[in-house]
């Protein structure tokens, strides 16, 4: 056995650099090569780990009734975890479970940068950060960290992030759609040392109180942050006291390792070994609007290819080569945010068990091709609103996974994947008349992706915080100038199928008591569709559009008491916003990035459903004529892509399946299907074609120039799928 | 360790299950032998006698040919067409139906859920012998069509399932 015990003689530094070799040499976590602690007295190690755990959890629970923030008290925007000296994740909570890595690189790059010497590592001390680069996934997602010593030796460190509201970027809020660089993001903490003695500085929180929109959210979040931190060190102070040093530290290391073994012995219980493919596409569309510097002023198509091969000894490795080249636009993202994808999937498909830790890490690995949107060779990218591509990108990886699970026959683990949900950003002058910045969270209640043997789940999932809530209507009308006029389920927006994705909702809102409401949305691609449905089920619909009404007539509609516009209805074609208002009616195309609104204006904001699985017209009938009823599906769709008719009760409000015609119906689809379709051979000689003649739009082709030219293994294999000479160029 | 019996499998894998009792299994820990019971279930459910190697999506299979030449590994649909090997994309040998004008996408995504289809195109991969629809993409125009799954059967049989792989003739 190789004594995991550190030598007492080292610095941090000198450890971490010692446990990496050792990891390097053995394969084993730490050069933990057997699990001894747990094989001694497997209830002893499991019940350090479960107090761990439960510690994790208390204090995030506890921090949630601190923080100010809606965000973290209503949507519950906040993880607590628990790590080793070197930076290495032992334990977390509930909630953003994505940053089990991500803070795990920010205490390694302090360490690996000298943080012990200057401006060294005390008692007391508190460090934060938000820096991408260094260690997070984008600028709002601010992380504290306070070392914990054990006498005079550092044991560890407990850490908590929150996602923060506003960070005085270019466009309020906290996801700055608008930075096109790192110099337009908002307020950087840059692992810097923002406390000591148990305390904030003051000078960090004056520098936050004049650089922020809305100041309150992000200090009184750090407060609860240093709070949740605090916490969890003094008890694992405790819990050290009761059950000794040594154990400690040796048992939290093999929950480590242990955590690695568990994730490849789970990949070859639940997958099948071989190669994986899939892809999706994201559309930016900013050409034009308002505030685009000159370098940015080109719409943009995404191609997000992935390649995950499981190999025999269980180990994952994720292939983003063949993705396109960073941007001056706010969606790049960093390995560290990359991380974060990694775990947001993995903690909900495979790292279920309690042991979600640093050792999954392990056992997983990833190309992220340099110079790409998923590993930046430039620090001053700006990664403010990573989500926007991070998440489409491991929606494949789910959907990867989900195959390897059915074909495995565990069918009810296949999940056609977590969705993008665009967010509302917005600041200007607030309903009580002063300055206000927020991001509207209530995003994080979209619809998922279908299961292989359930429909998704409707208006309650988000990728990145699998516990996430909407947040009540009148706790967000407290902290901005509009009041609801409706949310409502968006009817045919999951993606249909046997089990059809999940559908999501619509917020309409009139803008009220301000004279400036700037909205500036975010996360949401344009054109096309950035997730996917499986086996024969359909993407969810996700290029939504935005509907204003400028100097509309609403206070006249109310006076007279006409029908006010609470959703935009069931007709696709025509918007309720636009039947029944009068004023200045506009429908935009991409994020919504325009002059701001002000008091008795209109807005209508939709977020994404998930995607489908199956042949929609194998869906149960019955399941249907439930969904018509309830306002998940419209009876169109359910005749003409579910093919199931239904007869309509008027006066009763009901919905029956004709079932003689039902069968008759999906017969004739049959047929109709086969009809229309052409053989894939022929299809492709017709299209080889176009692709010689370079038959395509400016944006598509520019795609095709830029990942090309970045992947070699790309282009070689879209020139031989095409079958094009070899000096083919877009 | 769990075990389920045939019933069971076929109903949660069919999600006919009682919600209680699928949320049960899947918070336990896995059955180890859930593979072959359910390969048995999917094996009585489709129109050929070739066993069934490897599902690899709805209606799709990887088997291994009873008739000439002799054990060759092919995927199959459950309706049996043969679409050729499965080191080789089956959905090259699938129809396509490909949305890529207004018409086409307004069936699925009328109005404001549409896409621009010259940014985007659905295509439909449709079995030629009973017009299952197998598999969706959603793709840019000219983007190569996408091999979903390419198994190593050697490696799961031996290393994983500890059990032979049917040999293949050359």
């Amino acid at each position: 056995m190789t004594d995991a015990s550190e030598n007492e003689t080292m610095t941090i530094k000198e450890q971490l650099l010692e446990y990496d070799r050792r990891f390097r040499e053995t394969g084993c976590y730490a050069g933990i090569t057997e699990l001894k602690y747990r094989e001694d007295d497997p209830l002893r190690y499991e019940s350090l780990h479960t107090k761990l755990r439960s510690m994790t959890i208390s204090a995030r629970e506890m921090a949630r009734s601190i923080s100010a923030s809606p965000g973290v008290r209503e949507v519950g925007e906040m993880v607590v975890a628990l790590y080793t000296p070197e930076g290495d994740a032992i334990s977390l909570s509930t909630g953003i479970m994505v940053h089990v890595h991500t803070m795990s690189r920010f205490i390694k790059w302090m360490i690996q940068n000298g943080y012990e010497e200057s401006p060294g590592i005390c008692p007391g001390d508190i460090f934060a950060n938000n820096d991408a680069f260094i260690g997070t996934v984008q600028v709002p997602d601010v992380m504290v960290v306070v070392p914990i010593f054990h006498d005079d030796e550092l044991v560890g460190w407990a850490g908590t992030v929150a996602h923060e509201l506003e960070v005085g970027g270019i466009t309020p809020g906290g996801d700055v759609y608008l930075a096109q660089e790192r110099f337009t993001e908002g307020l950087f903490v840059t692992a810097e040392k923002v406390g000591f003695n148990d305390e904030l500085r003051r000078d960090y929180l004056i520098r936050l109180e004049r650089n922020l929109r809305m100041p309150i959210y992000w200090m009184f979040d750090d407060k609860a942050k240093v709070a949740a931190n605090l916490e969890l060190r003094d008890q694992v102070k405790e819990l050290i006291d009761d059950v000794g040093l040594d154990y400690y530290k040796r048992a939290t290391r093999e929950f480590i390792e242990e955590g690695r073994r568990a994730q490849l012995s789970r990949v070859k219980q639940l997958m099948v070994p071989g190669r994986y493919r899939g892809h999706t596409f994201y559309g930016h569309l900013t050409e034009g609007k308002p505030g685009i510097l000159p370098l940015s002023d080109g719409n943009l198509l995404y191609s997000i290819p992935l390649e995950l091969e499981v190999r025999g000894d269980g180990q994952m490795h994720l292939d983003f080569d063949g993705t396109g080249s960073w941007g001056y636009h706010s969606m790049n993202c960093t390995p560290a945010g990359m991380d974060g994808g990694l775990f947001v999937t993995l903690t909900q498909s495979m790292n279920y068990e309690g042991k979600v830790n640093d050792g999954a890490w392990l056992a997983t690995d990833m190309n992220l091709p340099s110079g790409t949107w998923t590993n930046p060779d430039r620090h001053t990218v700006a990664t403010a609103t990573s989500w926007a591509l991070l998440l489409p990108a491991f929606g494949i990886f789910q959907r990867l996974l989900s195959r390897g699970f059915v074909s495995r026959g565990f069918k009810e683990e296949a999940f056609v994947g977590q969705v993008n949900s665009p967010m509302v950003e917005m600041g200007g002058q607030s309903q009580y008349g002063d300055q206000f910045g927020m991001a509207l969270f209530e995003c994080s209640a979209a619809g998922s992706g279908a299961l292989g043997i359930k429909d998704g789940i409707d208006t309650g999932y988000v990728g990145w915080n699998p516990e996430s809530d909407m947040g009540n209507m009148e706790v967000w009308e407290q902290g901005i100038p509009m009041l609801y006029l409706g949310r409502s389920i968006t009817a045919d927006s999951g993606g249909p199928g046997r089990h059809r994705g999940g559908t999501s909702f619509t917020s309409t809102w009139l803008v009220h008591n301000t004279d400036e409401l700037t909205i500036a949305t975010s996360e949401h691609s344009s054109r096309v569709f950035d997730n996917a449905g499986m086996c024969g089920g359909y993407p969810a619909p996700t290029a939504h559009r935005h509907f204003t009404v400028r100097d509309s007539n609403i206070q006249q509609m109310v006076e007279e008491r006409k029908p006010l516009p609470h959703e935009l209805g069931s007709d696709p074609h025509m918007s309720d916003m636009e039947r029944l208002v009068e004023g200045d009616k506009n429908v935009i195309e991409g994020p919504h990035i325009d002059k701001p609104l002000q008091s008795g204006d209109l807005f209508a904001h939709s977020y994404n459903g998930g995607g489908g699985y199956g042949d929609p017209i194998e869906r149960d009938p019955l399941d249907i004529a439930r969904d018509v009823e309830n306002g998940y599906v419209t009876a169109e769709i359910a005749e003409r892509t579910h093919a199931v008719v239904l007869d309509h009760d008027e006066e009763r409000d009901t919905w029956r399946v004709d079932e003689e015609a039902t069968v008759a119906r999906r017969k004739e689809i049959r047929g109709s299907r086969l009809s229309k379709a052409v053989p894939v051979e022929d299809w492709i000689e017709s299209e080889r074609d176009r692709v010689l003649e370079r038959d395509f739009v400016d944006e598509v082709r520019k795609m095709y120039q830029d990942t090309m030219g970045i992947s070699s293994r790309f282009a070689e294999e879209f020139r031989e799928f095409w079958r094009l000479p070899e000096d083919f160029a877009m | 360790m769990a075990s389920y019996n045939h019933d069971t499998i076929r109903d949660l894998i069919d999600g006919r299950l009682p919600w209680q009792s699928t949320r049960s299994i899947m918070s336990q820990y896995k059955d180890d032998d859930r593979f072959f019971k359910y390969i048995d279930i999917l094996q009585e459910r489709v129109t050929f006698n070739d066993p069934i190697l490897l599902p690899i999506g709805e209606h799709l299979y990887i088997v291994a040919k009873q008739g000439e030449p002799q054990g060759e590994r092919v995927v199959k649909c459950g309706c049996s067409y043969e679409f050729g090997h499965y080191t080789r994309n089956w959905k090259l040998k699938a129809m396509i139906n490909v949305r890529d004008d207004e018409e086409e996408i307004a069936e699925i995504y009328p109005g404001r859920h549409s896409y621009d289809p010259d940014w985007m195109e659905i295509r439909e991969f449709i079995c030629p012998g009973c017009a299952t629809l197998l598999e969706v993409e959603a793709a840019a125009p000219g983007y190569p069509i996408v091999f979903d799954f390419l198994p190593d059967l050697e490696t799961f049989y031996r290393d994983w399932l500890g059990r032979e792989l049917p040999k293949e003739s050359k």
